[in-house]
């Protein structure tokens, strides 16, 4: 889809989400474009490479329980504040907030000596 | 290298919300003109893309312990998850076993949740004789779903001999607690 905005409008109902998903697919692939073009220039890119899944696993655990349950809701299914705030009866605002302090924790336990 | 200084670097949650797809179309396109220029950002929208796919990764493997929703749930099963769902009344007990072709197990525990405003999880393990316990505090719920969704962890659960887990619920008010019910699951190793 070339211009899924444009597309968009003429779709309605239920397949207005289907073109959301291609539109976020789209845009998630020119922006990693654009991300990894610099990366690969760099010598060397840490953050570029795969994450270490047992490390990880550990640094999720170490979350409180709602930080670790909106990031898995953000990333495993994909969803925006809105969409993981109607799941979990909470404020999009709220868990833009969680979500925020979450990735933060998880990164300084990624980039530090773990849980 | 010499990559052009970046001036003005975004801020975390802005590329995290255009990451998501929240921020309006307008804002979008001068983000992503800078994320072209700038390696600083670029790196960190890569650093969150491999967060994100490292976080899928962690529950397609069954290495996350998580509460999760209804919402959540059919996601899962709709990515191709292989989940075996106990649905659970307060006070009950269900026998659960987690097979080879399965990647993971859900408690839907049923509770009156109508009213909650703050939720506990009191977890009793018992495996070989040895009891252990820990309090998950305020755990997120959708009081007006019923029931809190437990998705633990796989790759635990494939190491652990027969082992009792009683799940508490625990309502907190400023008032004092209440206990709303104990689900307990009773594991065998397959």
């Amino acid at each position: 889809v070339r211009e899924p905005e444009r597309l968009a409008s003429f779709v309605l109902g239920t397949c207005r989400m289907v073109v959301l998903e291609i539109r976020r697919g789209t845009r998630r692939r020119e922006a990693l474009l654009a991300a990894y073009r610099p990366a690969e220039e760099a010598v060397d890119a840490p953050e570029a490479a795969a994450l270490d899944a047992e490390k990880l696993a550990g640094c999720l655990e170490a979350l409180a329980e709602r930080e670790r349950s909106v990031l898995v809701h953000t990333f495993f299914a994909e969803q925006s504040a809105d969409e993981v705030a109607s799941a979990l009866a909470l404020t999009a605002g709220n868990v833009r907030v969680i979500r925020h302090r979450a990735l933060a924790r998880l990164r300084g336990c990624m980039e530090g000596e773990g849980p | 290298m010499s990559a052009p200084a970046c001036t003005g670097p975004i801020e975390f949650a802005a590329l995290v919300a255009y990451w998501m797809g929240e921020l309006p179309p307008a804002e979008e396109a001068p983000l992503e003109e800078h994320l072209l220029g700038c390696a600083h950002c670029a790196q960190n929208l890569a650093a969150l893309a491999a967060i994100g796919s490292a976080i899928r990764g962690a529950v397609r493997t069954g290495r996350v312990d998580a509460m999760i929703s209804a919402p959540l749930l059919e996601r899962m099963k709709k990515e191709g998850l292989r989940l075996c769902e106990y649905r659970i009344p307060a006070g009950g007990s269900v026998n659960c076993t987690l097979r080879a072709d399965e990647d993971g197990v859900v408690g839907r525990m049923q509770a009156a949740l109508a009213g909650v405003k703050r939720l506990d999880v009191v977890q009793v393990i018992e495996a070989q004789g040895e009891k252990s316990s820990q309090r998950l505090e305020d755990i997120p719920f959708d009081p007006a779903a019923g029931e809190v969704l437990h998705f633990p962890s796989a790759a635990a659960m494939r190491k652990m001999p027969p082992t009792t887990i009683r799940m508490r619920l625990i309502a907190v008010e400023e008032s004092g607690e209440q206990a709303l019910g104990e689900y307990t699951f009773v594991h065998t190793p397959s």
